[in-house]
């Protein structure tokens, strides 16, 4: 069977939901936009994590990551859209993975740019104390991938929970608050959630057991098992 | 040619049976009505040909396989079930586009079935614009998209207007008569009676008729004659004579059952009796349909189940 056909399906329906575009120019937009005003503000620019700096707005460019996962999959959970997608594609595991796919490969090419955008904007305002080049390409990269993997975990979450309302009530939350305060309590078991242990990627140094690869292969572990799980839900249940 | 067969297909949703120990076959080049009250199981039962439900037991095949099995299945089975389907933020053109690319069917019949069912001018609007009406005809244009060889529409008449209803009507025949299986939901008797050649009826999950539209009719519906005259005593005194069971409604009519229009018009002209109005009632599906379901209610005991 071919996947092509439920890729190219998948390519349309993106692109004809403004909801959809908006969010991934969000993903930019927000991340830049929060970074800039951080390297700005004068009294952390010295203190904190020269790479960290420029990506301090990731936060809420995984919030805009995760609106784009969700509704990607909730678009397609309103009342008999489903079964109109599955009469389409009866082999719903095939179905899933082209969805998943046309998250994955936007958010992707949507977070390398943000990174590149939000380094060479922060850089401008930073001056001497920005990171190195090095550590530039580690920012970049793990930018894209973090952003993409918080995408999916948005999309697994919506299939197993089957709802975008809930997923986005669910996620928002726990990134704007439990996060910050788990974080702040004890970095230990705060460095394991899915989206901290991705942006140690982002800093020039971290403290905890976790490096830069294994913080975002801890992310692709959470992401990876709310895909599955979501997906076995879709496929088990009637449509 | 496919026809779609289903055998004791059953399906629980917890205890209660929304599909109760279905078989029947659907062939070519008729329009097959599916008659039942809400809740008897018909879009259920379209579910599960379908493969959107799995059944508790039982199978349901197109052209002798499953559903899930059709490679490309828009090109074999179109269907229509929920005319919400559409994202309302999505252009009807592009909601079109994306399950034609899905089933590799060819660009070109997204423009067919817009013209097809008169949405044209209207492509490039968002959905949410539409009337439920036109939402109908969206549904009805994604379910012919694949040009394929079996249609399933569930309750396509709802929410179009009178002049919808003719062209839906004039649609299903030709579908028919290109040699397709054509499969109708509907809860409107009527309606039914007018574009069906055959009947599947429903009731709580179980089949209660499988049978041509005319055959059922004729079955059920004794043919009555309706009489208005002016000498309503002499009237009487004949066809009580003639040993015709007949009845005097208040406004003056006489229903004479079990009669013929050629001899009780031979035996007003013979006695001189003057009539004002002599005509065969027509037998209507929804008198058979409700002798149906009063004979099923005699043979059931149990309370319904909620």
């Amino acid at each position: 069977m071919s996947f092509a056909p439920a890729l190219h399906a998948e390519w349309i329906k993106l692109r004809s939901l403004r909801a959809l575009t908006a969010a991934l120019a969000a993903i930019v937009v927000a991340t830049t936009t929060f970074s800039i005003l951080f390297a700005a503000s004068p009294d952390d620019s010295g203190a904190s994590d020269p790479l960290f700096t420029s990506f301090f707005g990731v936060s809420f460019g995984q919030i805009a990551a995760i609106a784009f996962g969700t509704t990607a999959l909730s678009s397609d959970l309103r009342p008999g859209a489903l079964g109109l997608a599955f009469a389409a594609m009866p082999d719903r595991r095939r179905w899933f993975a082209a969805k998943a796919a046309m998250v994955a490969l936007p958010v992707l090419g949507t977070g390398l740019l943000t990174g590149v955008v939000t380094l060479l904007a922060c850089r401008a305002v930073q001056g001497a104390s920005a990171p190195t080049w090095a550590e530039d390409l580690r920012g970049v990269v793990g930018c894209g991938v973090q952003l993409t993997l918080t995408a999916l975990f948005a999309t697994g979450l919506t299939a197993l929970l089957r709802s975008g309302v809930a997923t986005l009530s669910l996620l928002i939350p726990f990134l704007l608050v439990l996060s910050f305060v788990v974080g702040d309590l004890s970095s230990g078991i705060a460095d394991l959630l899915p989206d901290r242990a991705g942006q140690i990627a982002l800093h020039s140094t971290w403290d905890g057991s976790l490096g830069p690869w294994s913080g975002l292969a801890v992310s692709a572990a959470w992401t990876g098992a709310a895909l599955l799980v979501g997906g076995w839900r879709l496929n088990r249940r009637d449509a | 040619m496919t026809s779609i067969d289903v055998r004791d297909l059953t399906k629980h949703f917890g205890s209660r049976r929304a599909v109760d120990g279905l078989t029947f076959q659907l062939r070519p080049g008729r329009v097959t009505g599916f008659l039942g009250p809400n809740g008897a199981g018909k879009s259920t039962t379209m579910r599960l040909v379908l493969g959107l439900d799995r059944p508790t037991s039982g199978t349901a095949t197109i052209g002798g396989r499953l559903y899930a099995e059709l490679r490309d299945p828009l090109r074999r089975v179109g269907s229509l079930l929920d005319a919400g389907a559409a994202h309302g933020a999505r252009r009807a053109r592009d909601h079109l586009r994306a399950i034609a690319v899905s089933n590799r069917i060819p660009a070109g019949r997204v423009e067919t079935v817009l013209g097809e069912t008169g949405l044209t001018e209207v492509a490039d609007r968002r959905v949410r614009t539409y009337s439920l009406g036109m939402r109908q005809r969206l549904g009805i244009a994604a379910a012919l998209l694949g040009d394929p060889e079996v249609v399933l529409l569930d309750e396509p008449a709802n929410g179009l207007d009178p002049e919808g209803i003719v062209w839906i009507r004039t649609l299903l025949r030709r579908l028919a008569d290109d040699g397709r299986t054509v499969l109708v939901s509907s809860h409107l008797m009527n309606e039914t009676s007018v574009f069906a050649d055959h009947l599947l009826i429903l009731g709580r999950g179980r089949l209660l008729a499988d049978t041509p539209v005319r055959e059922f009719i004729d079955t059920r519906v004794r043919p009555e004659i309706r009489i208005r005259t002016t000498d309503d005593t002499a009237l009487a005194d004949l066809l009580a004579l003639h040993g015709h069971d007949a009845s005097r409604a208040e406004d003056g009519t006489w229903n004479v059952r079990h009669a013929e229009l050629e001899g009780i018009g031979r035996l007003l002209f013979e006695a001189r009796i003057p009539v004002k109005e002599l005509a065969a009632r027509e037998a209507t599906l929804e008198q058979a349909y409700l002798d149906l379901t009063a004979a099923e209610a005699e043979f059931t005991t149990h309370p319904q189940e909620v």
